[in-house]
Formats: structure tokens, sequence, C-alpha cells
């Protein structure tokens, strides 16, 4: 079971062949090839580049592909095929984590001094807080040495397949334009999420399946909503399909009662023929792209609650992630991302809810809540990483890990009185991420915190510098990965962004 | 005949004669002798080529081309770099053309070609004339004597009246050798007018007048369809993507909010044809009208329909700044058709509004009451019928005891709760806090500061707040936290949340810090707070002391104030002890201010006439002004896109230098300066000049030829086919099944929607299905969440209304037919539909099956579409009573459900 069997995939392949195939005969038969379909609809300004010798240049408005989630090359060769981003929401605290500050514990108890509080604006703490020391007991492991918390017993064995970036800042410091900023490289509304800036540029690989993917545990969704996942000013076809545990897998998938798949099929027929013949009458090519995304939708209805079911996964899959078939949980999520990218879908969102450790009740306090936070993921990303690897999916899979924003080494004080639980406020100026697969190092590190992990005393990294991190190892320079609006080229790092080189292979 | 078509053949071989020769003569003489043209020929280069970094951001060594009096500055070298006149003695030509490598510009990049350097070249020979954007320039009343192009005159055989759309369109298809098609059938003429006027398929009623007995005309039916209440429905969506109206807050726990007023507003001004200048100064400034109406009041929703924060911990008045700073931007590209947010950060790249002019229009917008206070202040109360008979009865007491001015001052309170001051203006606290910070909460011995304080003439302050605990006092200090009392009460315990509490004050003038201080001996100092505030009214005494009903008026004063009412939210100016000063922020950076600006429009543009500092209200006055250049290219160009698809330019958000150039300039402004001066503004009016011009009335069949020639049909030689919006899928579908409400305007509903869409963190709130009609409203009427959109209407391209949409981006998804084939309220509607195939279609299954079509597509079903549906009825018949259970026991009604199913899906049916 740990390696894929080779005759599988080469079944896979001839299905997946035939099915083109099919594609190619339909178009045939309307006497219109690929290149000379209009999407029409999708009108200007979507284009990559300007420069007319980029390969990427996507001309919506003259003679673009009708399927626009057709996969697409970037500007160069790609470490990373596709993305699974695991964002805790609420943000969790590097300090219990991965960011070890003996100093801190030293000073535990003792007033927050001045010069830490000058100028600096937070959520909820006010006048003078007291430090607060790591409630997690830290040790090195692995051969890169890297120092983790008590909290994160399985998270050991695959220390060194990660990076860690300590030095990450952010200048939000509430939850939901933090996101914002964190996943669409801006605290405004309105800008598309990065999992839509990869689907637009590299579409998607399975035919049968969205290009993205966004799964959600926690009981909520993250603050900042559905937009965090929303495509923005990018064609809405570029959003993320939120996959849900509970009900259809995906909003309406489900036929009604009554219809079986022999009527589908029949009901798709008629439709589709009846279409054929507007076509004839009105030789609209958006027609044509209609017939085809019925087809895709009666493919969909089976393909999509095929992999989404773990229920028929082997067991020693569920005890390795730690996954009950049926529940929405974490570790349920965590698998299933690893299905979707086994089967070609790009970019897998999760977002997992309730990281927010103010100490304000035990839900939220350090030694209850967050506990409780790392138990319920530790083990599943422990098992995904190990999983891909087995499977030979790490090396072209980017997994990233991380929050919005970081937290204090104060214990919050809010209202300015003394809390019952430990806990720690919003933190803008540093924080600790991590990234594994796709052409990221081994048991890297980069950036540095100061003794007590409040400022970045080196390697600074900002938000801009992760997505372009991001975007080079899908094999784009983010610099030229532009769409055009409101009369001027955007881009996901808007116009900032450096390459973390020391984390690359 | 025969001789007819030989003249034509002649004529034709003379016409393309003549183009060669006019052709080649032109361009041999543009690029020599001609004037250069700035706006057609130079800034296309100088945007491609150099403005990056020599514009309005970057100005690398010194050197700017983003004004004519930039270009020809100085640059670091001590030169200028344009010399008028002098082309070799002009760093800018010899960089363009220099050898060496490292020089050369621009820099790392392909030189320019040869055609453009003499372009350049000319222009700097020739005095570097510049030119005003075409946008920027005065809209001016056409000459009716300009002669068409000659291959308009040669070729055109009917006689056009000059100045008509259809003049412009068909002078350019003749430049393209194409030719309209010919006019639409009445079927899809009808549908085509009816979805583009009311968003509604046509009703049995209207097909059988103009259809089959064609007892009335095409003009008929434009009148017809835009005298319905449904017109309005229709149109509303349009603008309330502009105004980013929807129905919660958006950010984190996106309460829900009441503002659906406003989007009655927007329809019922569509219904009555409002002239769109009143409409946008209403909604701009509406409350800086004289005595103004609800109806006025109301319409400035439409600036508070920003997204306000309710997230613990954030900052009110960064997120006050965010909600003005939109306003700007929406302002502009809404209703100027400017995009000005990114001069919020740094000066417009490529047009000429430097940095400081987004905080002068900022200045305009930045005095309003509304603070992200947790209730949305301010608002517009609605009383109820008996809570409205106690004010009258009030406000008439009043006129007995006291002045008219007295009573409607009190009136304005009851209904506006203005001026107060809001509790979360505190800024310095001791034993307090502005909790979840919302509300201003005192613990015991907490004190409290309210900066600047207008207590001239007062006497009584008025304060909502509630008490937790018995046994409270208040003072107020002025000054320092320690100085004198003006005010001191005992607190009892609030019984029903906030009260309104009475506290006498001593006389007192000129503006002071006050300070409130909250004493409790049974409290600890760790206990909660022992009182929450909202917000202080200082006022006078309440009027007629005197009089033996003073005490009941007053207690009936505080009970309306208590009271719960509906309210919508609107805008108020800032009274003047609470006026702010606008900065330039630097880099957009609200934290870093950096010189004062004033009210001001953008230097390119016609200026306000005003000696004073003008206001909002000037403002909605200037951009509605006949002189304004921007607003009636903006709003003409967006219905021409809401119509045919695509903006005559087709940036409909940016009429800038950046945005796409118009296809058809003249056209667009001879209809924005006709609708402005011989239209009066009237929206109805513009739009039925649209739909009778040959153009609109044109069928949409694409032949080979003009889909070579004009792909995506910006010229208009057939009529576009385009898809359905969000809405009309919904509408359609309910309407052809019968059953569509026609149920006007009130609070959003709660059509069926699949469990556990609402999924946002800390809000309890959750989706209600509605009852009865209201589940099969409009979709106008639907409930908008922000964070979590309907989601059949989402996956049809309904905008977010996050931030001001100029355009929906359509799409044709595999999501969509599920949403179609699936949804519950899909299928609903299919049942209905087979229901009514039965009862109203006739015995016979064609008859049934034509009698649906008609239904959706307003004409007969052509044979060979009917035939396939006959027989998706009978296989599907077949498959249904195979299955041998006994859910399926009516297996022709399943049939038949199956075959509406499929109409509703039809490519022609999501289509108009």
């Amino acid at each position: 079971m740990n390696k894929v069997d080779p005759q599988k995939l080469l079944s896979e392949h001839l299905l997946k062949q035939s099915e083109l195939n099919t594609r190619r005969v339909f178009l045939q038969k309307f006497g219109l090839s690929l290149g000379t379909l209009a999407m029409g609809t999708l009108l200007p300004g979507c284009h990559l580049k300007s420069d007319e010798s980029n390969k990427l240049q996507r001309s919506f408005s003259s003679f673009p592909d009708f399927n626009p989630l057709k996969p697409q090359s970037p500007h160069f060769v790609a470490q990373a095929k596709s993305v699974i981003y695991l964002h805790m929401a609420g943000a969790p605290s590097q300090f219990e984590m991965f960011d070890y500050k003996p100093v801190l514990n030293q000073l535990h108890g003792q007033e927050c001094p001045p010069s830490l509080l000058n100028g600096k604006k937070f959520a909820f703490i006010r006048g003078v807080p007291k430090m607060l020391g790591s409630q997690a007991k830290f040790a090195q492991y692995g051969e890169s040495g890297a120092w983790l918390s008590e909290h994160l017993p399985h998270f050991r064995q695959v220390v060194d397949e990660v990076s860690f970036i300590r030095g990450i800042h952010t200048d939000q410091f509430n939850h939901a334009p933090a996101q914002l900023m964190m996943h669409t490289g801006s605290s405004q509304l309105g800008r598309p999420s990065l999992g839509s800036w990869v689907t637009y540029g590299l579409g998607s690989e399975n035919e049968n399946l969205p290009g993205f993917v966004v799964l959600t545990s926690g009981g909520v969704y993250p603050d900042a909503g559905k937009q965090v996942w929303g495509s923005g000013f990018l064609p809405s076809v570029y959003q993320g399909v939120h996959c849900r545990s509970k009900g259809d897998p995906v909003l309406y998938l489900g036929s009604p009662e009554g219809t079986t798949r022999n009527i589908r099929r029949m009901a798709i027929d008629a439709i589709n023929d009846v279409n054929r013949l507007t076509y004839e009458e009105f030789n609209d090519p958006e027609t044509v792209a209609r017939i085809s995304q019925y087809e895709m939708a009666f493919r969909m209805q089976i393909s999509v609650p095929e992999v989404m079911d773990i229920s028929k996964e082997p067991q020693y899959i569920h005890d390795m992630y730690g996954t009950q078939p049926g529940n929405e949980s974490f570790a349920n999520n965590v698998l299933l991302a690893r299905k979707l990218v086994e089967k070609g879908v790009r970019f897998v969102q999760l977002y997992d809810w309730g990281w927010d450790t103010h100490g304000v009740g035990k839900d939220t306090a350090l030694e209850i809540g967050h506990i409780n936070k790392c138990r319920d993921t530790d083990k599943p990303i422990a098992a995904l990483l190990l999983d891909l690897k087995q499977r030979g999916l790490l090396d072209e899979t980017l997994v990233i890990w991380g929050g919005e924003f970081g937290r204090t080494p104060m214990q919050e004080n809010r209202n300015g009185v003394e809390q019952l639980y430990t806990g720690r406020d919003h933190h803008p100026d540093a924080f600790t991420m991590w990234m594994a697969g796709g052409g990221i190092k081994s048991g890297g590190a980069y950036g540095e915190t100061d003794e007590i992990g409040y400022n970045v005393v080196g390697d600074k990294t900002s938000i801009h510098d992760i997505h372009a991190t991001i975007l080079n190892q899908l094999g784009f320079d983010h610099e030229a990965f532009t769409y055009q609006f409101q009369g001027r080229p955007f881009r996901l790092t808007d116009v900032a962004g450096k390459l973390i080189h020391d984390i690359l292979v | 005949m025969a001789i007819k078509s030989k003249n034509y053949v002649i004529r034709v071989l003379w016409i393309i004669g003549i183009l060669v020769i006019v052709l080649l003569a032109s361009s041999i003489y543009r690029n020599t002798f001609r004037d250069i043209d700035y706006n057609t020929q130079v800034k296309p280069i100088l945007n491609k080529h150099c403005i990056s970094c020599h514009g309005g951001v970057k100005q690398n060594a010194g050197f700017s081309l983003i004004s004519r009096s930039n270009a020809l500055e100085v640059t670091e070298s001590g030169l200028p770099a344009i010399i008028p006149g002098d082309i070799k003695n002009s760093e800018f030509i010899r960089r363009l053309t220099t050898d060496d490598l490292d020089e050369r510009m621009p820099q790392g990049s392909d030189p320019l070609s040869e055609k453009e350097i003499i372009i350049l070249k000319n222009w700097v020979k020739q005095g570097v004339k510049w030119g005003v954007h075409w946008a920027y320039n005065p809209l001016k009343k056409q000459d009716n004597e300009k002669p068409r192009s000659l291959l308009t005159v040669l070729s055109s055989e009917s006689n056009m009246t000059p100045r008509s759309i259809d003049y412009f369109i068909q002078d350019k298809l003749v430049e393209l050798g194409l030719k309209q098609n010919s006019k639409a059938e009445r079927s899809e003429l009808l549908r085509r007018a009816s979805f583009d006027i009311v968003g509604l398929p046509p009703s049995l009623e209207l097909i059988k007048k103009y259809v089959e007995s064609e007892e009335i005309d095409f003009e008929e039916v434009v009148d017809i369809l835009l005298n319905s209440n449904s017109f309005g429905e229709n149109w509303a969506s349009m603008w309330l993507d502009i105004a980013r109206y929807a129905d919660s807050k958006g950010f984190e726990r996106d309460q829900n909010r009441s503002i659906w007023r406003y989007r009655d507003y927007v329809i019922s001004s569509f219904n009555t044809d409002k002239p769109y200048n009143q409409f946008i100064i209403e909604q701009m400034a509406g409350d800086l009208l004289n005595n103004p109406t609800d109806e006025e009041l109301v319409a400035t929703g439409f600036h508070r329909n920003t997204s306000t924060n309710d997230e613990g911990g954030t900052d009110n008045e960064e997120y006050r700044i965010k909600a003005v700073m939109d306003r700007v931007s929406t302002t502009w590209e809404g209703l100027l058709g400017t995009t000005m947010a990114c001069v919020q950060c740094h000066g417009h790249p490529y047009d000429p509004f430097p940095h400081k002019e987004f905080y002068q229009s900022m200045a305009f917008l930045n005095n309003t009451r509304d603070a992200d206070t947790n209730p949305d202040y301010p608002v517009l109360y609605f009383l109820d019928t008996l809570s409205q008979q106690k004010l009258d009865d009030l406000t008439e007491w009043i006129q007995l005891v006291d002045t008219k001015q007295k009573s409607q001052e009190i009136e304005k309170f009851v209904r506006t709760v203005q001026p107060v001051i809001y509790s979360i203006e505190a800024d310095q606290y001791v034993n307090s806090a502005l909790y979840d910070t919302k509300y201003l909460g005192l613990r015991k011995d907490g004190v409290a500061r309210i900066p600047n304080v207008p207590l001239t003439q007062i006497e009584v302050l008025l304060m909502r707040a509630y008490t937790t605990q018995y046994g409270g006092k208040l003072f107020v200090h002025i000054d320092y936290p320690q100085g004198e009392v003006i005010a001191e009460t005992n607190l009892k315990k609030s019984t029903e949340g906030y009260e309104i509490i009475e506290i006498p004050i001593k006389e007192v003038s000129g503006n002071h810090d006050i300070f409130l201080e909250y004493q409790n001996p049974s409290l600890d100092l760790e206990d909660s707070p022992g009182i929450m505030m909202d917000w202080y009214y200082l006022s006078q005494n309440f009027p007629g002391k005197t009089d033996i009903k003073h005490r009941f008026y007053k207690r009936e004063y505080y009970d309306l104030l208590e009271s719960k009412h509906d309210h919508t939210l609107i805008m108020t100016e800032n009274p003047d002890s609470r006026k702010r000063r606008t900065h330039v922020f630097d880099r957009g950076n609200w934290q870093i201010h950096k010189e004062e600006v004033f009210p001001k429009v953008p230097e390119v543009l016609p200026q306000i006439n005003s000696t004073s500092d003008p206001d909002r209200l000037a403002f909605a006055k200037w951009i509605v002004d006949e002189g304004n250049p921007l607003t009636s290219r903006t709003f003409v160009n967006r219905v021409w896109e809401q119509i045919f698809g695509q903006g005559i330019a087709l940036t409909v958000e940016d009429l800038g230098s950046q945005g796409v150039p118009p296809t058809h300039l003249e056209l667009l402004d001879w209809m924005a300066y006709t609708w402005m001066y011989e239209d009066e503004w009237s929206i109805k009016d513009l739009i039925k000049k649209i739909l009778l011009s040959e153009t609109y009335q044109q069928s949409s069949i694409t032949s080979t030829e003009s889909q070579a020639k004009d792909p995506s049909n910006q010229y208009l030689s057939r009529s576009p086919r385009i898809r359905l919006s969000a809405e009309q899928v919904r509408d359609q579908a309910l309407m052809v099944s019968g059953l569509l409400s026609n149920k006007m305007y009130g609070r959003p509903v709660m059509p069926p929607q699949p469990e556990n869409v609402w999924q946002t963190p800390y809000n309890t709130e959750s989706w209600i299905r509605s009852e009865g009609e209201d589940q099969y409203r409009r979709a106008i009427y639907t409930m908008i969440k922000r964070s979590a959109l309907y989601p059949s209407m989402e996956t049809f391209d309904l905008s977010a209304r996050q931030v001001c949409v100029s355009r929906r981006i359509r799409t044709n998804t595999p999501l969509q037919a599920l949403v179609t084939l699936n949804d519950p309220v899909f299928v609903e509607a299919s049942e209905h539909l087979a229901q009514r195939m039965k009862n109203e279609g006739g015995g016979e299954l064609k008859d049934q099956i034509s009698f649906a079509y008609k239904l959706a597509m307003g004409k007969d079903i052509a044979d060979d579409k009917g035939l396939v549906l006959q027989n998706l009825y009978k296989r599907s018949l077949t498959s249904f009573k195979s299955q041998n259970d006994d859910k399926y026991l009516n297996a022709e009604m399943d049939a038949l459900t199956t075959v509406a199913n499929a109409v509703l899906n039809l490519d022609e049916f999501l289509n108009k």
C-alpha cells in the first residue's frame, strides 16, 4: 500500500486519454478546433503579461480556448504541481509550538518594559501587561535539531522535511483583515485569493474536479469569510469550491430524489441535443461551451462524491491520520487534501478555526484550548507529510502551514484586567510558518526573532515574500504574473515581494 | 433589378479603389506632414513604454511624463529632457535612439519601433503639444452638418437621420466592410426587450399582442415594459452593484444590517424615472438638502453601504477611515468612471491626478457622523403606528408650550438620535475600557475622558446606558479627572437593557473635556463594569416645565428613545465640535499624516464655484453639473453596457487613459450630451432611445464574416447574445413555472438555501426560510450576506458587494449546470411547470411541450427540438415505470417534470 500501483496509474492514464479523445471528436463534429472557440464572455483584460511573445498570453477577447480551466504552463519549469495550504485561523502561538525563547521564560511574570509598548497598538492589551513565558517544554529533534514544543509529538517524525520561516511580519492585527492579507495580498476586500491566482494561471489538471478546493473545520468559516477563497476581480470560475463534510460535498451536486443516473443521462443528452440545434441557429460559441459544461457536471456528480469519500481508505491510513469517516474534522480534511492533489487538484486550501488563544476562557487558554488544537492537528499533519512522501508526491506538492499573524510574548490583560487563564494577544510583528515539499529545502530555516520573540532581528519576511515564493515554486515570476483591472496590471504581490531563496532546494 | 445590381458592383469597386488610395495617402500624410495628435498617437506610446518609470509613481532620474509641465522640467541631470522644437538637444530623443545599450531607453527592453520614434520626434519638433484626454474634454453640442465618412455616403442605401445611434454604428461598420443583420424575429426581439427592461420573459399576453396578433408595435412594447414596476426591480441590480448594497456588515461577524429601505429607494427611483442628477444629489447629500424628506435621508444609505468591522480589538477610527476612503473610490469609479483607488497611495501612474487630490476629494466626505459604531449609527428610525401617534402627540404638545423649532428638534432627535457623542469617542481610561471596542464600560472607581464637549447653554445630559449593579453613582468632571463636578446622579439597576439616563448639568460655557467617574462601594476592582454606555446627548431641559403634562410627555419622550424601532442607515454631517481635519496619508497609511488638505475637485476638471469651503452637497451638485465631462459619459456608457453586454468604452469603471478607448467616441459624446440637455437625465428615455434603434433590433445570428471581422462584437454587426444575470436566471424559472410573487419591497427574504451555508464566527444569526409567497419573490429581495452569498446566485456571478462593482464578468461553468439541474428551487419550479403543462398545455404531449417552450421562449418550438423533448419524455417514462418503487407511482408526472427541467436548462433559455 505504500507505493502507487503502476498498473493503476497506467489505466488511469489511458482513461484520461480516451476522455480527451471524446472531447476532440465532439469538437470536430462542430467544425471547431480547440484554438478557435471563443470564450466570449470572459472579456478583455485577462492577460498575464502584455509581452506578446510570452507563452502565457491569454487574450480571452480574441480566440481563446473555451475552457478557462484548461491546464496551462507557467513561466518556467515548476517545482510544485499542487499546493496544500493549512491555515490555522485565529493565529496560533509561535511560543507554544516552534519559536523557542528561554529568555522569555526567565522574564515570566515581570512587567513589560515601556520600550516594548511605546507607539504600539494592541487589539486587547491595555496599560502595562506582564511577560508570559512559554507554556510548553521544548526539545530539539531531527538532524536539523529544530526546537519543537511538547505539544507536537508527531511532528518530530517529519521535522526534517520542513523549512521554518520564523521572521514573518504582517501589517494587520485583526483577524479578518489579516486573513485577507494572508490569502489575497491585501487587507482590503475585493482582491483574488492565492488559490484563485494559481488556478487562473495553471488551470486544472483534472477535468472532473474543480481546480481549487476549500475545506473547513472548526465549526465555522475563517473570520474573513468566503472572501479568502473568492476570485475578487478575476472571473468567478477561479474561485475556490467549498467542499463540505455534511450534505452534498459540493452544493447542488446530488440529483433530485428519483432522478436516477440513467434518467439524468437522458436529460443531459436531450438538453445538449437541443443546444446543438440552437448552435446551428446562432453559431454562438458559448453554446458549445455550455454543452461541454453539462458533460462535466454529469461527470462531477460521480467524481466528486468518490474523491470526497474517505470511508474506503485502508485502516492503516485511518490510524495514521486519526480520521473518522463521517465527521467534520481537520484530520478528515487533511486526508481529503492528499486524495485531491493525487487526483490533480491544483490548490487545496484548508481552514481550521479556533486558534485564537487569548486566554479569556478555557477554549482560548494556552493550557487547555491550545493544547487541544495541537492534539487535533499534530497527528494528521505528520501523517500528511509521511503519506505524500511514501506516494512520491511530496516532491511535487507544496505544503504550507501558518496563521494570519503571531501572538504577543505578554500575557493579555483584556480591558486592563488580569485574566484567569494564560493567553496572548494578536501580534503582527513576528511569527512562524513552515513549508515543505515542492522544492522546499528539507530541514531548513530562515529568519530569526529577538530573545523574546517580539521583533524580527534577521531575515525579515513579508507576506508578499511568502506569496512570491509560493508562486515561484509553481513556476511563476510573481512580478510578471498580472491581471489587467481598473486600468492597471494587478499582482498578487502588489508592488513588493522577494523570493526566500534560503529555503529553496 | 439587374441594372441596379450592376450599378452596385461598380459602386463597390469604386469604393475599394478609393479606399486603397485614401488609406495609403492618409498613412503617408499622417506620418510625415500632419500635426501629431497627442492623445491618439503620443500618449499610447508613452503609456506603453515610458510611464511605468517616468510617470505619476516612479519618476526615475527626476523625469516624469505625467503632464506637459512635468515633462519639460529640469531633471536630475540639471537639464530638461525635452526641449520643445529642438530634437537635437532633447535628451529624451537621444536616449531613445542611441546605440549605447546602457543608455538606451526603455532600459532592458527592446527599442521603440521606427514608426514610434518618428512620431515622438515630430511631436518634439512640433512643440510638444499636450492634449486633454478625451474623457476630460467638455461635452459639446455636435455639429449636425458634419459630413459622414466618404464610404458611408457612397454606400448607404437608406437616408439615415444624421446623429442617431444607427448613424454612428453603421458608419463604423461600413469602414469595416460589415453590414448589420436584418431585423430580429418579433419573438426574439420581444424576449430580448423584456429582459432588458423588466428582467423577465414576456407574459403570454404580451406575446399574443405583439408576436401573434401584431396589434401593437415595438415602441408600444417598450412603453408597456418601461411603465411596469418590474422595470425598477431589474435595473436596480446594476446600481446596487455600484453602491455595494448588502444586508450585512461585511467583516468577520458580518452581522445583519438593516438598510433594505435604500434598496427600495433605488427600485422606486428607477420606476418613477427620477432624473439622474436628482438621484445622485439625494444619494450623495440628501441629508444636506433643506428639510430633507425621509426619502432623501434613506437615499444617503448609498455611502453607508460600506463594510464595517465588529471584530473585537479593531480600531474604530481605522475602519471609519477605510469606509470614507471606499466612499471616495466608489464615488469616482461609480459616478465618474475614474479609478482613484490607486491615488490613495501615490499620484495616479497614468492620469493627471496627483496623490493629494484623493485626499481633497476625501475632505468632502470626511465629516460624516458614522464612526464604525456597533449599531451602525447614524440611522433613521421608522416608528410603528402607536409610536408615531405618541410622537405626533408629543410634538403637538411641545408646539403649544414651546416653539415649533423646539418641537422639530425633538422630533428629529427621536427619528435620528443625532447629534450625539458616541461612547467610543472616549480616549483615556482608568478602571474602564471600550469593551470589545464597542461600548464604554466603567468598573469600580472607573474614569474615562470624552474630549472636547460643547457645554455652552447645556442644561441636561441624556445618556443611553445600562447599569448592571445597584448602588452606583456617576460624576461628571470637567477639564481633569478630579476637576469640578458639573453633574452627578445615583444610578439604579437597569431592568430592560439600555435606558435613557437623565443628568442635570451645572451651567458652564465653552468646550471642555469631560471625565466620567463611576463609583460603587458594592463592587470589587476586578468585577465587571457596573455601567455600559452607548451615547451622550447634551441639550436644554425638556420644554414646558410649568405645564401640567410636562412629566407625562417627558416620560413619553424617553420611552420613544428607549423603544426598539425599525431603522435604516443614513448619513448626517458632524456638528462643529466634531469637525475633522483631513490630511494626506503617507502612502495611504492612515496613521501617518502629511499636509492638511481642504475640499477640492481635481485640477484637470472644471472647478466648483464657491467662495467658502464647499461641502458634500456642493460636491454632489458638481458631479451632476452639465459642465462635468465625466458623469453623463459614465452613466450612458453603463446603460449601453447593460443592454449590449459591453460599453462603448469597454472599461466602464475607467474612462481614463489606461481604460480601453471607446469604439465610437462621437456616439458616446452625442448620447452623453443629448441625455443631459434633451432627455433631461431621464433614464427611461435613454433606454428607450437605445431600444428603438435598428442596431438594437437586429437579429443575433452570427455569420462567419462578422465573427471573423468583429469577433467580440464591439462594432455590433449583430445583436449580442448574452447570458442572463444571476437574478434573471432565478426570476425566469419562477415566472415560467407560475411561482413568482409580484410582491414588492420590504425586508430581505430568505428563499430555500442548503443547510450550513452560513458559518460565520461569533454570529448566531441564521438563515430562516421565509414563508408563503416570500419564498418566491424576485431575486432582488433575497438577503445578501456578504460573507456567504445566496449560493445559487453566487454561482451565476452575483457580485459579493464588498466594494463598488462596475461590471460582472459572466462565466460559464459546470457548477451552474448543477444549480439549474438540482437546486431544490429549480426542481420545484420544474414540478410546477410540469403541472402547468398538464393543466394548461392541452391533452397531447406535443402540445404540452410546445406550451412549456412558449412560456419559456415566447415562441413555438421548432419541430426538431420538440421531437428531442418528446423523446426524452418517452424514454424517461419507461425508466420511471421500470423503477418498481412506491415512490415513483406517478411516472407520467415525473417524466413531465424531467422534460420541464430540461426546458429550464436550455442554452437559449439561459440567454437573452
